[in-house]
């Protein structure tokens, strides 16, 4: 019996939850013996069970799919990675963080290697739920995962990962370092834009450009773009943060906020053009810069934004007029003629966005008030949830609270060194809004 | 040509336009076309540099070829009877010699101005020296004053500026600090500086026994004249409505009392709300006084409290081309004009649930289309909560439903209050492991 | 969620499409497109290529169905262009999908009806048109107090003489024969507004809450 069979017959003896401990030891001093018998480590791979000898697989996988792998030995590799996955013990695997973490990137790569993101999704989705303590907890696979959905232009199967609200950041537990947040925070953000949910996406975005940093980095400048365009398709402005009403907690990284407009006066500008709210003016900006928002990949997302400033400009003639000519109507929004006019408003009115009865008899188009009367039991059902919602939310926080104020570092920190980080840092909602909750 | 219609008053210098009306007697426009100002009663009401500085004043903008001229000449006689020599080169280069051989440069007068004053000069540096070795601190003081003053005629603001400005340290009671004050402002508000027109507007105020109500009268217009200049026209309306009538001609090397009741007057419309414009202006015993003396804005104001608004933009309309040639106010006469036209509407709208805009456009002379945009404009802003019924042309109240404004409010703070809190403990977490994107290598 | 282990889904006529078949059969449109799409992640992870017989015109179909034309373009997206070129049943799903984006309502009827579909697919076809349909009559009535007959036919994919026997029998609106104009009316839509005894205990929880 040589040292690989060794081995393989101590995974398949000391798997057990009382001896893995001693099996974990073992794996991590038998690195070099694994890359000596590299050859051999697909036969070894078939002895295990992945769903029994979960740790030890991981070592031996891990050490098989290093190197450059030809597309036979790519295809065996996903198709092994993909099982294992999907069926290895979570207290196993969450002895090696790292190992696995580096077992999940070679699945994302050797998927780009084939051309064939969609076959990362399942696997990587499984892999994210195998590490997670809860879904509350970031893994370095969550961008990875994000990622191979964009490609494969699968964004709805992202949702089952992108809608758990992420607070836990443990980098022991999960082998995350901070370019994952980072990514994450911004592919998050392109998929809510691919699905049209922008208060979502400017969340994610946010959360990019907030980041703790010492350094300005090509990511958060990206979101940062990204962000002011989302701005403006959501929100109708963009308060430029450095200068007036700032749009972002003042916790944003000083770094950040002094070196980030400067890299993105494209995009600043379309913004101040954006309020003056003359379509003519934004086009025209957007044409002329239309190699810079193309360079950026953010053409699209651009003419996004000229469509919702016509949206925005019909919005507030609703608030200004009873009644309107289409005719009026195409002059005031800078549309072609009545026909344009009515297909725009006709658009909004599917869409929710404003309540108008369009008379083709006169032209003309009368604007109505928001029927919702907030007096359906939808609508209770919808209070009701808001409110649990708050009220988990309130009991979370308060335990979060319980549990910093016990925390030995943070009590040593706030008596020793108390500035280094301002009460504001924590200071985003005034403490006043909880104590009535 | 002279004079234009009434709308060509709005560009200025546009060249063909014609100013008119009498500025300083009651008014006596009739129609459209609008009277020449009347330069000489015009210029009676001013002296000093004041006055010169208006006739140049209407020489540069009233674009009508005998009123230009007449403002020169009157100027030019002005200026002989003073010291500024530099001025007087001015308005000799003004003139061109269209005023013939009895208007051109008197180089004789120059040269003997010059060596006069250099002489003056001379005596009165040396006087002040004299003063500053023997210590002596009145004297030193009125040194200064009398070399503040002797640039000041020669047109060295600068110069005046600081002779006055240095006085200060050597004022020793009440009434020179306010002596100071008023030169000090005097000489400002020539220059164009007014943030020194309020600070020493505020020094003076600060000065205790200031009882002469001719000082506590100048104090005031220029206090009004710098939130003028600021545009902050509801604190400059305060300031000339409460300006006592004792005023009187005592401060016409800076202001009439005919100017306190236009700038007072058209401030105040454009920023006082109804019971402000009530009890401050109209109830106003002393302000009234002034008012007498512009029959033209007296009534105008109570049109305007009457809601007779056509009556009302019809005599702003008349008193426009006058106001542009004014030195202090032309700057501000479009946007007032437009303030007071928004008030206009929106007291119009106010008491009613529907308007019909056919009536109201005739109340205030103007296009159905025209007043439709200018509405939307005030709903736009939220001024007037109202919507159009552009199809019927009927203005509607618009009633704030609270009870769904709350629900959505609510909704809203509900989702903010989520999204905070989320990204809070986001936050705190990443703080908490120290998760901090750093320079250096790559971090894969 | 059961992945298939490498190897069962190994050839085209390997791979079952009964859950879609039975989701058509019990009419449960809805469900379709989230039970191909997940199938489909499952075929890839396991390595695997979809399949010669993959329902790729029932998957698009799915998604207008559930009026997600977004997914329906990403579907599209994600098809080789091979596939695209011998498949001209997705070719004509996908030429709905295009009108439908382009509010092109004349198109959507035409392209509904201009492809024999297989009969599976005919039935979520069939779904398609008359949700798309009722839809288009829903806006109709809610965006318009007064339409010409011209455009509310290719609203509805009716001849005009049909959409006023139609409209004016069923719905109540009224032809001004001079201008050729319906009068429409509004639908009324009803809106339960009872509440039950749960919402009740919803709020002790919350009044708990706020004094805790």
């Amino acid at each position: 019996m040589d040292s690989l069979d060794a081995l393989v017959a101590q995974v398949q003896g000391f798997s057990g939850t009382d001896d893995l401990l001693h099996l974990f030891s073992l794996l991590k001093q038998s690195d070099e013996l694994l890359h000596t018998h590299a050859p051999r480590l697909q036969y070894a791979l078939s002895s295990l069970d992945p769903a029994k000898h979960s740790l030890g697989y991981l070592y031996l996988l891990e050490v098989q799919s290093s190197g450059t792998l030809s597309q036979e030995q790519s295809e065996n590799f996903l198709a092994l990675a993909s099982t294992f996955l999907n069926v290895c013990i979570a207290e196993q695997i969450c002895l090696a963080p790292e190992k696995f973490n580096m077992v999940c990137r070679r699945v994302k790569e050797q998927a780009l290697q084939l051309q064939e993101p969609l076959r990362a999704i399942l696997p990587l989705q499984a892999a994210i739920r195998k590490l997670q303590p809860s879904s509350e907890f970031l893994t370095a696979m969550h961008a990875d995962f994000l990622q191979m959905c964009l490609l494969a232009k699968c964004y709805k199967a992202s949702l089952s990962v992108l809608e758990d609200d992420i607070f836990e950041i443990d980098q022991k537990r999960t082998g995350l370092v901070p370019r994952d947040f980072l990514l994450y925070c911004y592919y998050g953000g392109m998929i809510h834009i691919g699905l049209k949910q922008f208060g979502k996406a400017l969340e994610f975005f946010q959360h990019a450009i907030t980041a703790p940093a010492t350094v300005l980095n090509a990511i958060t400048i990206a979101a940062y773009k990204k962000f002011v365009l989302v701005s403006l398709i959501q929100l109708g402005q963009f308060h430029d943060c450095f200068v007036q009403v700032p749009l972002f907690p003042k916790y944003t990284p000083p770094v950040v906020q002094r070196n980030l407009k400067s890299c993105v006066q494209d995009y600043v500008d379309l913004a101040t053009s954006y309020v003056t709210r003359n379509i003519a003016d934004v086009k025209g900006y957007i044409t002329t810069h239309e190699d810079a928002f193309k360079s950026d990949n953010n053409l699209g997302l651009a003419r996004q934004v000229i469509a919702s400033l016509y949206k925005r400009n019909i919005q507030r003639l609703t608030q200004t007029y009873l009644t309107l000519s289409l005719q009026d109507i195409a002059d005031n929004v800078q549309l072609d003629g009545p026909k344009e006019a009515e297909l725009h408003i006709l658009q909004m009115i599917q869409d929710g966005e404003i309540f108008a009865r369009i008379n083709q008899k006169d032209g003309m188009v009368s604007f109505q008030e928001d029927p919702e009367q907030y007096n359906t039991s939808a609508m209770t059902m919808r209070l009701n949830l808001e409110i649990h919602n708050i009220v988990r939310l309130a009991k979370k926080l308060t335990s979060v609270d319980e549990q910093v104020s016990c925390d030995q570092v943070y009590l040593s920190k706030i008596g020793r060194d108390r500035p280094r980080y301002e009460t504001e840092d924590f200071d985003i909602v005034p403490q006043k809004m909880y104590t009535n909750l | 040509m002279e004079g234009g219609g009434g709308e060509t008053m709005d560009e200025m210098g546009g060249g063909g336009g014609g100013a008119g009306g009498n500025r300083a007697g009651g008014g006596g426009g009739t129609g459209a076309i609008a009277e020449q100002i009347d330069v000489e009663s015009y210029a009676s009401l001013y002296t000093g540099h004041t006055k010169v500085a208006r006739l140049h004043f209407i020489a540069d903008y009233c674009n009508v070829r005998s009123v230009e001229l007449e403002a020169l000449r009157m100027a030019f006689e002005e200026i002989k009877k003073g010291e500024n020599t530099g001025l007087f080169k001015e308005c000799v280069e003004k003139i061109n010699g269209r005023l013939g051989p009895s208007h051109t440069l008197d180089q004789e007068w120059i040269d003997m101005v010059e060596r006069r004053a250099a002489q003056r000069q001379e005596k009165l540096e040396t006087e002040l020296n004299g003063y500053k070795t023997n210590l002596i601190k009145e004297s030193i003081r009125m040194g200064y004053n009398d070399l503040g003053d002797f640039h000041y005629g020669r047109g060295d603001l600068q110069h005046a500026f600081k002779c006055y400005v240095r006085t200060r340290d050597y004022c020793t009671t009440s009434k020179h600090i306010i002596s100071m004050c008023l030169n000090v402002i005097l000489v400002s508000i020539e220059l164009g500086h007014f943030v020194h027109v309020s600070n020493y507007v505020s020094k003076a105020d600060q000065t205790p026994d200031v009882q002469d109500p001719v000082v506590v009268a100048k104090l005031k217009c220029a206090a009004g004249l710098a939130y003028l200049e600021s545009k902050k026209y509801k604190l400059a309306a305060r300031k000339f409505v409460d300006t006592n009538f004792e005023l009187g001609n005592n401060y016409i090397d800076v202001i009439a009392q005919q100017d306190v009741a236009v700038y007072g007057g058209l401030c105040a419309l454009a920023s006082f709300d109804r019971a402000e414009l009530k009890s401050k202006v109209i109830d106003n015993i002393n302000f009234r006084n002034f008012l007498e003396l512009m029959p033209e804005v007296r009534e105008l104001i109570h049109d305007f409290y009457a809601s007779r608004y056509a009556s009302c933009l019809g005599y702003l309309q008349k008193l426009k081309p006058n106001l542009l040639l004014d030195i202090h106010l032309y700057d501000h006469v479009d946007t007032l004009y437009e303030q007071i036209r928004h008030r206009a509407l929106i007291q119009y709208t106010n008491p009613f649930i529907s308007v019909d805009l056919n009536t109201m456009a005739s109340a205030f002379k103007t296009s159905v289309a025209g007043l439709e945009k200018e509405l939307a404009a005030l709903i736009t802003e939220n001024q007037i909560q109202a919507r159009i019924d552009s199809h019927n042309k009927i203005l509607y109240a618009r009633h704030a439903d609270q009870r769904n404004a709350t629900f959505q409010r609510v909704l809203q703070t509900g989702s903010d209050l989520q999204r905070e809190t989320k990204a809070l403990l986001l936050r705190a977490n990443l703080m908490r492991h120290d998760f901090v994107m750093k320079g250096g290598p790559k971090q894969q | 969620m059961a992945i298939p282990v490498n190897g069962s889904v190994a050839g085209p006529s390997g791979l079952s499409f009964s859950a879609v078949q039975e989701a058509i059969k019990a009419g449960l449109y809805a469900d379709l497109a989230n039970i191909i799409d997940t199938l489909e992640l499952e075929v890839s992870a396991a390595g695997a290529s979809k399949p010669q017989d993959w329902p790729y015109a029932i998957q698009i179909l799915a998604h207008v169905f559930n009026h997600d034309l977004n997914s329906a373009r990403f579907v599209w997206k994600r098809t080789p262009d091979a596939v695209k070129q011998s498949n001209p049943e997705l070719v004509a799903a996908w030429k709905i999908v295009q009108c439908m984006w382009m509010h092109d309502h004349a198109g959507v009827y035409a392209a509904l009806r201009a492809y024999s579909w297989a009969s599976d697919v005919q039935q979520v076809v069939a779904a398609v048109g008359e949700d798309y349909s009722h839809g288009m009559l829903k806006l109709l009535s809610t965006a318009y107090s007064t339409v010409s007959v011209v455009d509310a036919a290719a609203f509805l994919g009716l001849s005009e003489n049909d959409v006023v026997t139609f409209t004016s029998q069923q719905h109540g609106w009224v032809l001004d024969p001079a201008t050729k104009m319906l009068t429409v009316m509004p639908m009324v839509a009803a809106a339960t507004k009872k509440t039950d005894s749960s919402q009740l205990q919803n709020l002790t929880e919350y009044v708990f809450h706020l004094e805790h």
